[in-house]
């Protein structure tokens, strides 16, 4: 099967002539198919935002490759940086400093518009990722009347109206409060359900990355272990190398099973370890 | 100090008259052709002919009038400044002394001149005024790039001007609240805002534009590789999601245009300064 998204063995170095080089990233190699539902946690500095600007040639690599449906971007070609760009979309932290105009919709249509895009075309695209983020009834409305949650959905539907295969998020959740949060990812959730895009979400809360189908934890410049979620939250000792809080319902368990109680494998969230405690009492 | 609400740039007042319908191109070139107009005039009589034209296009734009007017009202000291600095210091030839005072001697020439340009100046503003009020930032700066496409061959930059327009405007409510955040803080700390002599009024304003710049371009850097992700790459190639068309009523508008310019080019040819 070809990957969408195949990172062959690449480093970064951070090169200035003030300070020290600092390689940022260590020989990564990172797989992303069709649709897939990725989060990519690792503590402050531990380079995933360096990582992150390699899914669309921000960066290209110092040594090693990586490659969009097998074009690297490193290619001089624009024409091609322009199709990786619009197959791979990115959302940043900051909503404020990623929204072009003051209107909604306009700022939807910025995409679409940069990649010449007729115009009834455009409309029903914008019209469509503004329905899919559950914000058409905002589309005339000024930005700076809504809420930081609500920007970030218009900076995900103005990344979704250029129709990508593939969305990099890079701490999207940051800078919101928990409703906010709790907006973004459903809606990535129901993006990569319902239009089959494949997610990556860079995030440092693990409470997030456990909806995940896939965690990849990463740590000094490296990507230390990748798997389901269940795996990687489980393997506690692995985590608190990396400076990594576990989710507290793992802790838990784990610390638990330390003491000799049967636990079941792999507890994440709170109602497993409920289940988990229960089945214990009914034994008991 | 409330920044965020007391902003009115580029106020807009929402309707669905005829007026805020017609294709922004249309209002854009025709206050343009207006204020030309109004440069040209010099008589009482042409200028009430203009004022009536302002009277009835706010009225038909269902604007209030005193809504309309208090936009001006921020200029009526200047303009009383030029106006005695002309009745004063303006002396054409052939007009008389009407009055003296001290070393200043005041003539009627002088009067009529300061009176005309006090009423071309307010006119002017208030043509702009009706502009603003009746064309939303977004219909302004896609009115400008339309206009201004044609020239595009001789290298002038119009979809990177009006891009730029864009993302200012959009940029106006977030600095002005980050600049309120600031102010706050620096309040907390102690620093009396609006309080002493000039000189400290100024020194008060470093703290908070500096932290401001400092982020601003912190701001246009984020915004700079969140455009270049969104496949920006200069103003070739891109379409718009909004096609501006002509139509009946624009059509119209410039018969009416052209009608009052004709009478206007009458009244300034026949009639002789300053009635
Ligand atoms: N422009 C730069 N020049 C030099 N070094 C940099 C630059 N940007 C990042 N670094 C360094 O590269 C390493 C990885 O940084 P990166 O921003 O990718 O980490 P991160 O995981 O995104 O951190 P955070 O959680 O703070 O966002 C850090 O040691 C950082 O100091
Ligand atoms: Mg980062």
């Amino acid at each position: 099967m070809e990957y969408l998204i195949e990172f062959k063995e690449a480093t970064y170095t951070y090169k200035s002539s003030f300070v020290d080089p600092v390689q940022a990233l260590k020989q990564i190699d990172l797989r992303v198919k069709r649709g897939e539902f990725l989060a990519i946690i690792g503590p402050n500095g531990s380079g995933k935002s360096t990582l992150a600007r390699h899914f669309n040639g921000l960066l290209t690599p110092t040594t090693g490759e990586v490659l969009i449906r097998g074009i690297s971007t490193a290619s001089s070609d624009p024409e091609q940086l322009k199709a990786i760009r619009r197959q791979v979309g990115m959302v940043f932290q900051n909503p404020d400093n990623q929204l072009i105009s003051s209107i909604v919709e306009e700022d939807v249509a910025f995409g679409p518009e940069n990649l010449g895009v007729p115009p009834k075309e455009i409309r029903r695209r914008v019209n469509h990722a503004l329905a899919a983020l559950n914000i058409f009834k905002y589309r005339r409305e000024s930005i700076s009347h809504l809420s930081e949650g609500q920007k970030q959905l218009v900076a995900i539907a103005g990344v979704l109206a250029m129709k990508p295969d593939c969305i990099v998020l890079d701490e999207p959740t940051a800078l919101l409060d928990p409703f906010g949060r709790r907006q973004v990812l459903e809606s990535l959730k129901k993006l990569n359900r319902e239009e089959g895009i494949a997610v990556v979400f860079i995030t440092h809360f693990m409470s997030e990355a456990v909806h995940f189908k896939r965690v990849a934890v990463m740590d000094q410049g490296e990507i230390k272990s990748d798997g389901p979620p269940d795996d990687i939250f489980t393997r506690t000792a692995l985590l608190k190398a990396a400076g990594l809080d576990i989710p507290v319902s793992a802790q838990l368990a784990e610390e638990l099973k330390g003491k000799g109680f049967p636990m079941a494998p792999g507890i994440l969230h709170v109602e497993e370890l409920v289940n988990s405690l229960c089945q214990l009492k009914s034994k008991i | 100090m409330e920044l965020t609400k007391n902003l009115t740039l580029g106020i807009y007042f929402p309707g669905d008259t005829t007026l805020h319908c017609l294709d922004p191109r249309t209002k854009i070139a025709g206050t343009t052709g207006l204020i030309t107009l109004l440069l040209f005039t010099n008589n009482y009589t042409a200028y009430t002919f203009f004022a009536a034209f302002a009277l009835a296009l706010i009225l038909a734009a269902k604007i209030p009038l005193g809504f309309a007017l208090r936009g001006l009202r921020p200029m009526l000291p200047f303009l009383a400044m030029m106006w005695l600095f002309q009745i004063f210091f303006q002396k054409p030839p052939g007009s008389e002394i009407i009055f003296s005072w001290w070393k200043l001697t005041a003539t009627d020439g002088g009067l009529h001149m300061g009176t005309l340009m006090s009423i071309r100046v307010l006119l002017l503003f208030l043509l702009t005024t009706i502009l603003t009020l009746t064309t939303s930032t977004v219909e302004l700066t896609d009115g400008t790039e339309a206009l201004l496409r044609p020239l595009q061959r001789l290298k002038v930059p119009a979809q990177e001007l009006a891009l730029t327009m864009v993302i200012a405007l959009r940029f106006v409510p977030t600095l002005a609240e980050e600049a309120e955040k600031i102010i706050k803080a620096q309040t907390a700390r102690g620093v009396d805002f609006g309080r002493g002599n000039f000189i400290q009024k100024i020194a008060q304003l470093f703290p908070v534009l500096l932290p401001l710049f400092i982020n601003a371009f912190r701001r246009a850097d984020e915004m700079i590789t969140a455009m270049e992700s969104r496949c920006y790459t200069g103003g070739t190639g891109r379409t718009k999601m909004k096609v501006l068309r002509m139509s009946k009523n624009d059509y119209y508008s410039w018969a009416v245009l052209l009608l009052f310019a004709l009478m206007q080019i009458i009244l300034i040819v026949k009639i002789a300064p300053p009635f």
